[in-house]
Parts: structure tokens; sequence; C-alpha cells
């Protein structure tokens, strides 16, 4: 059975969801951390999603993006991972509401 | 080729330098030491060279505007030589630097390079976006600068400067934008087509949102708050690249820029030419009051620079060369005074007049390189400084004769406060103690007493700078007309034939009375209740004075051809007298 | 033969300057300077080259002079001028003495800067003042004279405060420079007068008088007369500035602070004379301008007399020099102002001599005494230097016009151009002698205070007492010789008129078109005339000061109560113009730029406030943050979906 696009874009709006409220509910930075994930690759797969309904000399397209955002992707857990580790040795706390140092 | 390299290549070294050791200033210093001669020598080269102009590439397009800007650069003799201020300036304070700022040297010399880098680009530019990309770039690396070496309120000064430097060119950003929509692309002689067409009330507001950004720049009077901060309490090397480059940067813009693109009404003209003139009486008054060394040498820099303005809008044939050489030496003597007065601070660790004193006595040759810049400094005939000066007083002078009597009061102001400086500072009872191994360096010194030979030299010679002055060359008209793909008609000298044409302007005011004035002063006398006899007369007296003048003109002319006559037959009469 | 190249003559005072410049630098971090002996013929050297070479030249002068042009200086569209040099008449005789007493003085130096700290930097400075004044006398075309002009200025100020750990010789030093500063803006703007009616062309002499023939033989006058007017009074400000005239003279009293050479040969026989040099270098001009040149008259009336009773008043011996200087360079401007050109150079040129002379052994006082200036501490030094006492007779004979000296023949000769000027002719010449009288009162006080009596000073010193070594003697003596004998280069009434001959193919045409009433006063009498002032001046002092007690020196030397006022009239009045601008100062620093920092301070608070404003729509916990940011994306999305999409 061919698989309908709308249901891949429920799926992926469904898992966009989920970790937006992980990423806004959750206190502890390592859980925000992998909400904001999962929305990243909700997205990516949205786009995998949508590049199925075109036809296959334009689908490529819209298979390679979500490859960049997964690179892009790895490196900002990266990122994110070590800044996480550099707060929690400096504050000893992975309780996202300790920290508002941003407000002026 | 050359230009290319004098602008990128200051950002490649600063990249270069990142390897040098953090730790060593000797090591890193030589890298240093040497990138700088380096691009001394290109500047050089490049004002040997002649007008250069490169290939105009295509840079990107800006949202709106109608044509793209253009990576494009070209040289007249105005920018090769305020390029050579800022290489050779930006070496002698990597040389000085090297003991001032001995901790993290690197860092410094970084910074010195991009800050080069910017101010090349910023002179060199052919294109309207590109120089204001540089304009605008210059600012960082000064404030980084300033905020990571300088003294005391390093950071309040930093932000001031950028800060205000940035927002005053704000609106000059909107400008330009507003030009862009206009212009078929952004070089230069686009920029001018589309200027000169724009409706006078557009092209106002477009006038003064430039003549804001180059203002608060240089800096003239009213928008002057960021420089005596900034300049006291940037390293001293920096000051000197600051003032003897990058406030040039103001005048410059003031020059090509604004006088070349926009078709100037007499109001403006005289507005700017009082503005400088109380730029310059207001540096000189409050140089006499200061007491910190360094805001002295920045109250002295900011009168000096105060008179190229007002020389610049004296819009006299002589502008040119004279303002050019007036900026040279100001760069060169003022540069010197400030590292100079580093060196100073470096051993007295202080720069308070009140504290400094009598280092003639305890360090002899800083003392006499002192003091010989300070005479460079008050204009002595037979420095650059006095060609600069007689020269931009006698542009203003035939604009009148209070803007020269102002200027005149200037100079001898600019004694006043020179002499006190340097009494306080070399003269006098030895007030402080001065390490030894801070001492000033043979290196540093031969340096500094090359810039000032050069400002001797300049002062005999002058035409080593005047000669060829150019605004915009034929290859450079060339290259933007096939860029644009439309062939600019307008000649190379468009910008002279521009610059009298408002002279002409003022001349108008100043022209005798034509018939329809005279008989609208006739109606309005009549309105007034004058009788017909008095109307009469009185009509009759001005029509004489107008007469008069126009005879007196007229003759003064005639004097003028039979005594070139004169002044040719007596040449060789001379000749043959020495035989 | 072919003659040497003009340049030759500031080419070695420069090499010199260079040189001594050098070694002064290069030596300076050393205990012990330079060998003394060595750097002394070095700087002596020079000058007697520079002097060798204007004696060539002099001698084989064609009559209308030598020219050369040297290079091109300054080539911009409204300013073209050469390097450029003109030898004729009137700049040899400035060169024969400015070189000559130039080359006496830096011997003199030799043996009174000795044991100096700076010993080379003194004789570098020497140089270098001999350079700028050379090419100021030399030069053919004003912008050059005036990079001399402004050259002289420096060396002054250079020299002045050469002893620079007294911040008082600064202040000196200072104030000439910025006093002088004053007149050289009324050089510049005088210049700038003369490039509007004529182009830079006319800033050269010869086609400045060839452009004044010009409009003269056209009939152009009455047209360019206002203009020449403004460029003569200007250049009339600038002379006074150089030369210490009213309103600019305080400089000159205060210059004695530096070393006496320097005071006897920049501010007695040359630099103060450049002024006049000036005049007469423009005659051709200032002959067209009768109303400037009374005011010249005027001026230098005044001055002659002001400077001659202040000079009553002065007890330090080098003051009374040189208000005497201001009050004889007074003479030389009321000579220039009747149009008696040569007659005021024949001044500048005798003066040089005796006043020279007169300082110099004044130094030689001074340095027997180790330092002491006051009159009131001296007396009775006939008898311990005697040498010294002779010269300074000599030059005091000189001054006063006893006849036969220098004096005599070249004071005379200007009261005798005063009294046939013109009608206000006899009055002018009331007061010139009137001066003389006063000249002679002082000169005699001056003489008998330090030479005659008893001495006054400390046992303790009085042993210490000696003769100057023979290298300070010997150009003293020759200067004497000088005062003596320049006189007969222009004896007119025993029929010597070299020194006019001379002059007039510069001065002569100029001159001549002054019509003056011929003069119906048998010469004689002026000489009688004069001489009785003399003589009177002299009995007057003798019976004032000869045997009278001398006060009892008490605190400095500076005259005090209503002499004071007098003496420090003018210092009074620029410092109302000093405190005139510092008041201004003080208003644009504490008003106007209080008022600039404040309207930033205004905006950058307004900013801030706002600022403040909208910081404060930040929630403090960042999750709630992004919930909000997510809200309000979600918001934009329903709104532009609402309104029907971006497009």
């Amino acid at each position: 059975m061919e698989l309908q696009a709308i249901y891949v874009q429920i799926l992926a709006l469904v898992i966009f969801a989920i970790g937006l409220i992980v990423a806004i509910s959750r206190r502890n930075i390592f859980f925000v951390l992998m909400g904001v994930e999962l929305a990243l690759n909700a997205v990516n797969l949205s786009f995998v999603g949508f590049a199925k309904t075109l036809p296959a000399a334009q689908s490529v397209a819209g298979q390679i993006v979500p490859l960049f955002a997964i690179a892009v992707a790895a490196a900002e857990a990266c990122v994110g991972l070590a800044m996480v580790i550099m707060i929690f040795r400096n504050r000893e706390s992975v309780d996202s509401n300790d920290f508002s140092n941003m407000k002026g | 080729m050359l230009l290319h390299l004098l602008v990128l290549a200051p950002f490649i070294a600063a990249i270069l330098m990142v390897a040098t050791s953090k730790e060593d200033p000797k090591s890193s210093s030589r890298l240093a030491f040497l990138f700088g001669i380096a691009f001394v020598a290109m500047s050089v080269a490049l004002i040997a060279g002649g007008a250069q102009t490169t290939q105009a590439m295509e840079w990107f397009r800006i949202p709106g505007a109608k044509g793209p800007a253009f990576y494009y650069l070209y040289s007249s003799s105005l920018s090769s030589w305020m390029v050579l201020l800022s290489t050779g300036l930006s070496l002698v304070a990597l040389i000085t630097a090297r003991n001032t700022t001995c901790k993290n040297y690197r860092n410094f010399a970084i910074g010195i390079f991009a800050l080069m880098g910017a101010m090349n680009g910023t002179f060199l530019a052919g294109d309207i976006v590109l120089f204001f990309f540089f304009f605008e770039a210059m600012v960082i690396p000064a404030a980084v600068l300033i905020a990571g070496f300088g003294g005391k309120e390093r950071t309040k000064s930093a932000m001031t400067f950028a800060i205000y430097t940035l927002v005053g060119s704000a609106p000059m950003m909107v400008a330009l934008w507003y030009v862009l929509t206009k212009a078929d692309n952004s070089l230069l002689l686009s920029v001018i087509t589309a200027v000169q067409t724009m409706d006078p009330s557009a092209q106002k507001a477009v006038l003064i949102c430039f003549l804001l950004a180059f203002m608060v720049k240089t800096p003239i009077f009213p928008f002057h708050g960021w420089q005596a901060i900034s300049y006291s309490e940037a390293p001293a090397p920096l000051s000197a690249i600051l003032t003897g480059a990058m406030s040039k940067a103001g005048v410059f813009g003031l020059i090509v820029w604004v006088l070349v693109i926009f078709p100037l009404d007499p109001g403006v003209v005289s507005t700017m030419m009082w503005l400088g003139l109380a730029t310059a009486v207001y540096g000189a008054l409050m140089a006499l009051r200061a007491n910190d060394a360094k805001k002295l040498l920045a109250f002295s820099s900011m009168g000096h620079l105060g008179l190229a303005v007002a020389g610049v809008f004296s819009l006299s044939e002589s502008m040119l060369p004279a303002v050019l050489v007036l900026l040279v030496a100001h760069g060169l003597s003022a540069g010197a005074q400030f590292l100079l007065m580093g060196i100073g601070e470096r051993m007295t660790g202080t720069r308070e007049l009140d504290k400094l004193g009598g280092l003639a006595r305890k360090t002899p040759v800083f003392g006499s390189l002192f003091g010989f810049v300070a005479v460079m400094a008050l204009a002595v005939p037979g420095t650059a400084g006095f060609v600069g000066e007689f020269g931009v007083l006698l542009s203003l002078w035939n604009a009148g004769p209070l803007p020269a009597l102002v200027a005149g009061l200037c100079i001898i102001l600019s004694a006043a406060y020179m002499l006190r400086f340097v009494q306080k500072v070399i003269f006098g009872e030895q007030k402080c103690e001065v390490a030894d191994e801070k001492r000033m360096t043979a290196l540093e010194g031969s340096s500094i007493a090359i810039m000032a030979v050069l400002l001797l030299a300049f002062g005999m010679h002058p035409a080593f700078v005047t000669k060829d002055l150019n605004f915009v060359s034929d290859e450079a008209v060339a290259e933007m007309s096939k860029a644009s793909g439309t062939a600019f008609a307008i000649p190379a000298k468009e910008s002279d034939e521009d610059l009298s044409a408002a002279a002409d302007g003022v001349d108008a005011v100043a022209a005798p009375m034509s018939e329809e004035d005279f008989r609208q002063l006739d109606s309005n006398l009549a309105a007034n209740g004058f009788s017909e006899e008095e109307r009469a007369s009185l009509i009759k007296q001005l029509r004489e004075m107008d007469k008069e003048e126009a005879d007196l003109n007229a003759q003064a002319d005639e004097i003028d051809a039979t005594a070139k006559e004169a002044a040719a037959t007596e040449a060789p009469a001379a000749e043959g007298g020495n035989k | 033969m072919t003659n040497l190249p003009l340049w030759f003559i500031p080419l070695f005072p420069l090499i010199g300057t260079v040189l001594l410049g050098v070694i002064a630098v290069i030596s300076s971090g050393s205990k012990k300077g330079p060998s003394e002996g060595f750097i002394g013929a070095l700087a002596v050297l020079f000058p007697a080259l520079a002097f060798a070479s204007v004696v060539l030249l002099a001698l084989n002068m064609p009559a209308e002079g030598l020219r050369s042009t040297l290079c091109n200086w300054i080539d911009i569209p409204m300013l073209k001028v050469d390097i450029g040099f003109l030898f004729d008449g009137l700049s040899r005789i400035m060169l024969l003495f400015v070189t000559g007493i130039g080359t006496l003085i830096a011997l003199y130096s030799i043996g009174y800067m000795h044991g100096d700290r700076g010993f080379t930097r003194f004789f570098a400075y020497i140089n270098l003042f001999l350079f700028s004044m050379i090419v100021l006398v030399l030069s053919d075309s004003l912008l050059l004279t005036f990079l001399g002009w402004e050259g002289v200025g420096l060396c002054s100020y250079l020299l002045i405060g050469f002893w620079n750990h007294d911040v008082n010789n600064c202040k000196a030093a200072n104030k000439a420079f910025i006093v002088n500063r004053v007149g050289d803006i009324g050089f510049l703007l005088g210049m700038l007068v003369l490039c509007t009616i004529g182009g830079s062309a006319i800033l050269n002499y010869d086609s400045l008088a060839a452009f004044i023939q010009m409009i003269v033989s056209g009939g152009h006058v009455d047209i360019v007369i206002p203009f020449l007017s403004l460029a003569g009074l200007c250049f009339f400000i600038g002379c006074t500035g150089k030369s210490a005239q009213i309103p600019l003279l305080t400089w000159l009293p205060d210059a004695m602070a530096g070393p006496t050479p320097v005071s006897a040969l920049i501010h007695a026989a040359t630099m103060v004379t450049s002024g006049v040099y000036l005049l007469a270098r423009l005659c051709s001009m200032f002959v067209l301008i009768p109303d400037v040149l009374t005011i010249i008259t005027v001026v230098g009336m005044l001055t002659a007399f002001w400077a001659a009773v202040a000079g009553l008043f002065q007890n330090d011996i080098k003051k009374v020099l040189a208000y005497s200087t201001i009050s004889q360079l007074g003479y030389m401007f009321m000579a220039a102002g009747v149009a008696a050109f040569d007659a005021s150079i024949f001044h500048v040129f005798t003066h040089a001599f005796f006043k020279a002379a007169l300082f110099l052994g004044a130094g030689a006082v001074i340095h027997s005494l180790a330092g002491e200036q006051d009159m009131r501490k001296m007396g009775g030094l006939a008898k311990k230097v005697p040498v010294t006492a002779g010269v300074m007779l000599l030059a005091f004979a000189a001054i006063i016009g006893l006849p036969g000296f220098a004096g005599f023949w070249s004071k005379d000769l200007i009261l005798e151009k005063l009294y046939v000027s013109g009608p206000m002719g006899p009055f002018f010449y009331g007061v010139g002698l009137l001066t003389a009288v006063i000249t002679a009162v002082y000169m005699s006080r001056l003489i008998i205070l330090t030479f005659f009596g008893e001495y006054r000073g400390s046992k303790e010193s009085e042993k210490h007492i000696h003769e100057a070594p023979a290298c300070m003697l010997i150009p003293m003596v020759l200067l004497a010789a000088g005062a003596v004998g320049a006189g007969y280069l222009w004896a007119e009434s025993i029929g010597l008129t070299t020194f006019e001959q001379a002059l007039e193919p510069v001065v002569g045409a100029a001159q001549a078109s002054v019509i003056h009433a011929a003069a119906h006063v048998n010469p004689m009498v002026f000489a009688g005339l004069g001489t009785a002032a003399a003589l009177l001046g002299v009995a007057i002092a003798y019976v004032k000061f000869g045997k009278a007690r001398i006060p009892e020196a008490k605190g400095s030397s500076a005259p005090t109560g209503k002499m004071a006022t007098w003496t420090f009239l003018f210092d009074i009045i620029h410092g109302w113009f000093v405190a005139l601008t510092n008041i201004v100062a003080w208003i644009v620093d504490n008003c106007i730029d209080k008022l600039v920092q404040f309207v930033q301070w205004l905006i950058a608070g307004i900013v801030e406030i706002l600022g403040d404003g909208a910081a404060s729509f930040q929630v403090r916990k960042v999750r709630l943050q992004l919930a909000l940011s997510v809200a309000g994306v979600v918001a934009l999305v329903v709104v532009v979906l609402l309104t029907g999409g971006l497009i």
C-alpha cells in the first residue's frame, strides 16, 4: 500500500509537538536538549515526507536536505552537550529554573 | 593586484598572526614587523605607481536596489596618501607597542592588522556599498583594541566610541539604500548620476545623512563627544592610528563621497566651513585647558582637522592639494606625538601634565625628539604643516577675510597650547622617576625620527605630495563604465568642474544687481513712502557703486594679466643677473 | 671670476646645525660631553665660512645684485613659490654684519658657555639661528623670508628657554614665541592680501617692485591703495612683533632670561632688526601708502620714548640694555616711517655694533661676578675689569651719540630726516631729541652704577672678580672698534656717503618718489643739538647718580610702584588678552562642552530608560521564555493565515 503523505506529516507533527512540550515543560536541561533534538528530527521527517510526493528527479533535493540537517544537528548536539556539561560543572545543577543570568 | 593586496592581505596577516606565540612578544613582533614593512612598501609602490584600478567584480545585490554592488577598488593620489598614512602609522604603532603592551602583543597586532585592512578598504573603495562596509568595519577592531588594551576606563570609552560612531553612520545607511534604489549600481559614477538627478528635497536629506556620518568620524564640533575619551583611554599606539589615519576617513569621505557626488548649494558649504572653523577654535581652546596629555593631543587633532574641513569647504582651486598636505602633515605629526606621549607615559607612569616635567634632562634623546616633533606640529615654515596651513589659509581668505582671521587665531592658539604642552612635559623641574628599563629604545626613536624627517622633506618639497592630483583617473572611469554598461560621458575632470560650479554659486550671491532688482527695490521704496527724488537718487547711487565695482574687477583682472607679464619678463633678467 | 653660488651662504650654518645637533643628541647620554675645544672650533668654523663667502660675494657684486633660483618650493594652483636668493645692496649689508657679528659672538660664547651641560646644543641653536637669519635676509620672496622669520623666532624661543630646568625661563620663551606668533599672523595675512591683488607671483620682491611700478605708471594707484594699505598694515604688525614695537614688545625684556651672548646676537644685533629690514625691503610698496608710514612713525616715536623712560627704572643690567634696544628700534622705525629707509638701515648697522658690544660687556661683567645681574650690587668695576670697562665706555659713547662715534652719525641722520619730513617733522624731531637725552641719562646711570664708585657686593664675592678670558675679550674689542668706526661709512658732514651709495639701487627710487621740502637748516645745528642732548643727559645722570648713595639692594631687581606700572604697562594690557582667552576657554570648557555632554547624556539616558522598559517584558524563567516565543510564532502564523497569507 502506498504510504499517504499526510500520515507522515501527522506523525512528524506529533513528534514535533512531543519534542516541543518536552523542551518547555521539563526542568532538567538534558531533557530540554533531547526535546529540541526530537523536534529537529520531526522536521527532517516532514521534509522526507513531502519529498516523497514529488517525482523522483525532484524528490532528491528534499531527501538531501535532511542529510545536511542531520550533520548540523550532530554538531549542534556536540556543542549543546558540551555547554550543558560546562554549565553543570559551574553551577552544580541541571535545573533550567536556576539559570536566569540572561535576564538583563 | 596591489590594491587587492593592500585591502585583503592585512586580514590574512591578522589570521597568520594567530599562529604566533601569545606569551613571547619578541617572536610575534618579528612577524608583525615583517608584515608591517611589507605593507608600507606596497603603499609606497602604490603612490609611485600612480592611479590604479581593479576589475569590478559583482559582489551581491541589496534587496530593493536597482543594480548590484561591486567589489571594486581604485586609487587616486588622495587615497594613496591616506593608505600610506594608515600602513605607516600602523608599522610604527606595532614597533612602539612591543614595549608598551608587552602582555598579549599578538592579539594587539591582530587587531591592528584588521584595522589597517579596513582603513585601506575605506580609502580605496570605488563602490559606495564597499566603502560603507569598510567604513563601519573600521570601528570594530578599534573598539576591541580600546576595550582590550586601554587605560582605566577602557570599557566605557570603547562603548562610547563604538556606539557613537556606529549610530552616527546609521542614517547614512538608510540614505545609501535610498540612493541605491535610484542608481543603476553602486559604483561612484553611477551614484553621482543618480544623485544629480534626484529631486532637491530628497537630495538634501541624503546629503545631511552623509554629512552626519563623516562629521561624527572626523569629528566636527557638536559631534565630538566620543573623541577625547577614546583617544585618551586607547593605548597610545592605537590613538596614533585613530587620529593619524582613521579620523582622515571622515575628511576623505567629505571630499570624495560628498563634494564629488552632491551639487552643493552655498548655504551648506558655508555652514560646513563655519562648523569646521568652530571645531578648530573649540579644539584649540579645549587643548589650552586640558590637563591630560593625551586629551590635549586629542583636542589639538580635532582643531587641525576642523581647519582641514574648513579648507575643504572653502572650495577654492588650491583646496585639494592644500588639504592633502595638511592631512598628511597632521597624520604624521599628531601620530608621532601620540606615540611619543605613549612612551612618556610608559616611562613615568602618568599622563597628567602637572605630574610630568623635566624629561629633557633625564632622558635627553626623548626630550629632543619630543621637542622636534612639537616644532613640526607648530607648523613652522619649512615643515609640511606650514604648507598645508598656508594653503588652507589662502583658500579661506578667498572665501572671505573673516574665516582667514579665525584660522589665524587658531594658529596663534595652537602655538600657545603646544608650547605649554612642551613646557609641562619636558622642561622644568623633574617631578617623577623614570624607570631605566622602560626608556625609549633605539628602534622606536629612529622610527619616530623618520616620521619627523618626512615632515621636513614634505615641507621643503611638497611636490612629493601635491603633484598630479586627481579624484578619479581615466582608467577608473573606463572600468566603471564597463562594469555598469553605460558609457559615462563625464570626463575624469568632472569633479573639478563640479567644484568650480559650486564656487560660482557662491560668487553669484555677490553679483551686481540686475535691472530687475532695481525695479523691485524702487517699488519697495515707493511702498515705504519715499518720494520720487529720493528714490531716484538712491538708485542712482547704487548703480554707480555697482559700476565702480565692475570697473574695479575689470581693472584688477587687467593688472593681474600685466603683473604676470612683468613677472615673466623679470625671470630671464634675473637669470642674466646671476651670470 | 665666477661667483660662489648664493646658496653656499646658508648652507654652512645648516651643515653646522645638523652636525652639532647630531653630536648633541648622541652625546647627551654620556656624563662628560664631547671636547669643548672641538665643538667650539666647529661652532665658529661654519659661521666664519658663511662670513667669508659673504665677503667674497660682496666684493664681486654687480650693481644690480645677484639673483639665483634654486628650485621650486610650493606648487599648488593658487600658490607657486620658488626657493630663490637675492643678493643686493641691502642684503649685502645685512649679511655682512649678521654673519660677522654672528661669528664673533660664537667665539665669545665658547668662553661664556664654558662648562655648561648643553654646550653643544647651544651652538647647534646658534648655527640654526644664523641659517634662519641668512635665509630671512637673502631670500628673494616674502614666503621664503617668512621661513627665516619664523625660524629666527623659533631659535629665539629655544635660546631664551635654553636653561629649561627653570620654569620661568620657559615661560619667558613661550611668551616670546606666542607674541611673535601674533605678529607672524599679521605677516601671513599681509601675504594673503598681496596674493589677492596680484597672485602668488608678486610674493617675489622683484615682481612686487615691477607690479608696483606698473600700477604707478598705469595710473591704477587708487584702486590698489586700499589693498596695499591693508597689506602694509599687516606687515607692520608682523614687524612690531619681531622688532618689539608697541604693542607687541613685552617679550623682549623677558627674553633676557637667555644666555647673554644670545641677548647680544638675537635680541640686540640681528633678529630684532629684521622688522626694519622688511620695511626697507618693501620700500617700494610702503612709499605708496603714506597713511601707514605715518602710523609707523608715530608707533616708533612712542616706543622710543616709552622704552627710554622704562630703561631709567631698571636695576638689572640686561634689562636696561633690553629697553634701550627697544628704544633704538623705535628710532629705526621712525626713520623708516618718514621714508628714510637708508638711514634706518644705517642705524641698524651701527646699532648692531655698539649694542652687541654693550651686551657682551655686560655679559663679561656678569661672568666676572658669577651671575650677578643687579646693578645695585656692582660698582667700581673699572679697576677690576679694565678691558671690559673700556669696551663698554666706547660703546656707551656710541649709543649716546658723542661726536665721532658710530651712534652720532646714524642717530643725527635720523633726527635730521625726521625734521625735514613734513609739517609734523619738528615735533617728531623734538621727541627724538628728548629721547636722546633720556638715552644718555639711563646709559650713564648704567655705566656709573657698574664701573664707578665703590663695590657694593659682598666682600666674599669681591675676591673672585676677574677679567674674562681672551676668547671673550677679542670679540668685544673688535665690536668696540666697530662701535667707533662704523659711522664713517656715512658721515655726511665730512663727505663720506659709502653706505648711502650702497643702498641706492635698492631704496633710492622709492625714497626719491617721496618728495620732502629741502632742509633750510644748517646740518651743523643738528649735530650741535644732538651733542648737546647727549652731554646734557650725561650731566643729569652724573648729578643724580654720581654722588648719591645707591639704595641697598633688596629683593628682586624688578622696579616697583609707579615705575612698575610704566614698565609693565603693556604686560598688563597683554594680561587682559590672556585673561580674556582664559575666560573664553573656561566658558567653552565648562559651559559649551558640558552642554554637549549633557545633551549626549540626555539622549543616552532616554535610550536607556526605553531599553529598561523593554527589558521588563523579559520573564525570568527560561522555559516560560521558550513557551512564550513558541506562542508568539503560533500567533504570527495564525495572523498570517487569517489575513490571507504572505503573498
